[in-house]
């Protein structure tokens, strides 16, 4: 089992270390080289995104992505749906029924059909004291509810209302929104029917 | 590379080897001691946790042996134990022997082992009651890592100052391969020893930090370190010269270029550039697998079967065997057509095996088999227990990682069958899973035969040293020396 046993006698006083040639590596490795390297930009050019964070497999550019995305231009009433169930059918019903003390329906209201400049306000600042909807009284607190939502859902969820359960309301646009955010600004009290009545 | 006659020194000033080895001893007794007796624990680790696929009551009571904690330490037994610490004593004996000089402060190396072994000990216990970091390949918990880092620095320091005062002038291609992993492991250690436990990363950012320190250590650094070992011990043990240095440096580079960004899967929830890349270098992993290849096969040139009756030359054969399977298996794996079906199977587990164990454990068992007889400068007690290791340590690895790359596949191609329910393929590994039990328990026995023949040289060693001294206690006292 000794090392040097199997060194050639000649070799077994000194214990020489062993030496290395010089022999040139074969070309054959070096073409191989290269030709994965080829295959492996070809491969990264289509599967690696460029470096583009945004991109996970197995999508391979951002334009493929884009086309998987909804269209602009009319309300997404899918997405205004997702936000109502969410955030707004706690309190006023999966059906906009409203629930008795806590807040008024919204199907057949003529709050949630009238002017957009009046609905708009009331998510985005908040509601307080008597109000009268389809002939009833309430007198609730509305908290501020849309404040922090993009105006993009903020008026995909309001076209929703307006336009579900019979409601025959104008459509809202992310526009609007943003511009009653811009012209009211810091409004740090909830809104009051007088208040919403001075607006057209 | 640069030949300069200049710097090696008159041969009145070298060392000879005898001089070499006797300053490796204590370094050496130290690194492949523990290494050995690590090898037996973590192999015993693996017994159990292998057990509990077949069997999940074993052990399952007690909160420290399940199975958990128990593949952790395992693994990082092995992994820090014995890989890295048998590592660290490769790249010292074979670095002095080269340079032609003593070794820097043996001693001083001794402490830095002793103290690394703390570490192993300290991160060990700490996974085993329940302090892992979660992180695949880096378990040890953080107050281990100081430990072990420190232990690191003393050995890496002295190894690399004993690099530097080598008599040799010219730098031969193992102390290439060892000199790179004397400054990868502190790097890739100290960065994902921070990144992960100090200043942690957010997210998927961990799990990339995770992977690329796995890849780094277990393609890169095994590598590197396995390879130096083969680049000196097959023109050694076969009397002939490595083929072409030259043919080593395409490989050196070749393999720190590629092997350091590959290693993360194909499925992985990160950008996909970030996988594409590590697709593409991994398959270019084929051409430092071929480069080494053919430098070994070159330098044997048809010389195998006179060598196959040296024990140490059959673990470092199988060891080359076995990296360049592992390394075909990896490369496949990441290949598009096929990492759908190995991924998420055990064929990973059998490609990680046969690496670890089937490559770089069995190099190093060679290495430990040449080196430690020289540098006590006495013969292995038990010379049949050698080829007994070899034998149990080869047919261990086959047994445990080829029915479990064949159940991987197998297991893959049912994973992507939406008609095969998931417990009935599960239920289809469990054959695969009992061979590889088997496996494991003879690599155990071959692990332990290597660490009843240390202890055996270590004793034999002891008595020789101590005999003198024995000798003068019992001998009568002449007349002289008793005073009236």
């Amino acid at each position: 089992m000794s090392l040097e046993s199997h060194q050639p006698v000649s070799n077994a006083s000194a214990v020489q270390e062993p030496q290395a040639r010089a022999a040139l590596a074969p070309v054959w490795l070096i073409v191989l080289m290269f030709m994965l390297l080829y295959c492996g930009a070809v491969y990264f050019d289509q599967n690696g995104g460029w470096f583009d964070s945004r991109i996970y497999a197995p999508y391979q550019t951002y334009t493929e992505l884009e086309s998987f995305q909804p269209k602009g231009g009319g309300p997404d009433l899918a997405r205004g749906k997702a936000v109502f169930d969410t955030i707004c059918a706690l309190c006023h019903g999966a059906n906009g029924e409203g629930k008795p003390g806590q807040a008024p329906p919204l199907a057949g209201s003529e709050w949630a059909q009238g002017s957009p400049d009046r609905m708009i306000r009331i998510p985005l600042y908040g509601l307080s004291g008597a109000v009268s909807v389809k002939g009833q009284q309430f007198n609730l607190a509305m908290p501020a509810m849309g404040a922090a939502l993009s105006p993009d859902d903020l008026a995909s969820v309001l076209v929703y209302i307006r336009t579900s359960w019979g409601n025959k309301g104008s459509v809202v646009t992310p526009e609007q929104v943003s511009a009653i955010k811009a012209k009211v600004g810091n409004h740090p009290q909830p809104f009051t029917v007088d208040e919403l009545n001075a607006i057209q | 590379m640069i030949e300069d006659p200049s710097s090696s020194k008159s041969p009145a000033a070298r060392p000879d080897t005898a001089q070499v080895d006797a300053s490796c001893r204590v370094p050496l007794f130290v690194l492949f001691g523990s290494a050995v007796s690590w090898a037996v624990m973590a192999s015993a680790l693996a017994l159990i946790a292998s057990i509990k696929f077949h069997s999940p009551d074993f052990l399952a009571d007690c909160a420290w042996l399940t199975y958990g904690r128990v593949h952790a330490a395992a693994v990082d037994a092995q992994l820090y134990g014995f890989a890295l610490q048998s590592g660290f004593g490769a790249a010292l004996w074979i670095i002095a022997r080269l340079g032609g000089n003593r070794v820097s402060q043996p001693w001083l190396i001794g402490v830095g082992g002793k103290l690394w072994n703390l570490g192993v000990l300290v991160g060990v216990i700490g996974i085993l009651a329940g302090d892992s970091t979660g992180f695949e390949n880096f378990e040890m918990p953080r107050y281990a890592g100081w430990i072990l880092f420190l232990g690191y620095l003393m050995i890496g320091l002295w190894t690399a100052l004993t690099l530097h005062r080598r008599n040799e002038g010219r730098l031969s291609p193992p102390q290439w391969f060892f000199l790179a992993a004397l400054f990868w492991f502190p790097w890739i250690d100290s960065t994902a020893h921070l990144l992960l436990l100090v200043f942690r990363v957010r997210g998927v950012e961990q799990s990339l930090i995770d992977w690329w320190w796995s890849d780094n250590l277990l393609l890169v650094w095994l590598s590197l370190t396995g390879l130096g070992a083969v680049f000196y011990l097959v023109p050694k043990l076969a009397g002939r010269p490595l083929h072409s240095d030259r043919l080593a440096l395409f490989a050196f580079w070749t393999l720190i270029l590629f092997g350091s960004w590959a290693g993360i899967p194909a499925g992985a929830p990160v950008p996909a550039w970030i996988p594409a890349l590590s697709a593409v270098a991994t398959v270019l992993t084929l051409i430092p697998l071929l480069a080494a290849a053919v430098n070994v096969r070159q330098t044997l040139d048809g010389h195998c079967r006179a060598l196959a009756a040296n024990p140490a030359f059959l673990f470092v054969g199988f060891g080359v065997a076995a990296w360049l399977a592992a390394g075909v298996m990896r490369i496949a794996s990441a290949l598009p057509g096929i990492s759908p079906i190995t991924s998420f199977t055990w064929f990973g587990v059998a490609l990680s095996e046969l690496h670890s164990y089937g490559f770089f454990a069995m190099i190093l068992f060679g290495v430990i088999y040449c080196s430690v007889p020289q540098v006590a400068g006495l013969e292995w007690p038990c010379a049949g227990s050698v080829r007994a290791h070899f034998w149990l340590g080869s047919i261990g690895i086959l047994l445990s990682a080829l029915p479990l790359a064949v159940g991987g596949i197998l297991q893959g191609l049912k994973l992507n069958d939406a008609g095969t329910g998931f417990v009935e393929l599960t239920k289809g590994t469990l054959p695969f899973l009992r061979a590889s039990t088997l496996g494991d328990l003879l690599m155990m026995i071959g692990n332990l035969l290597l660490a009843v023949n240390f202890v055996r040289l270590s004793v034999r060693f002891g008595r020789a040293r101590l005999a003198p001294s024995c000798a003068s206690f019992a001998a009568d006292l002449k007349p002289a020396e008793v005073k009236p």
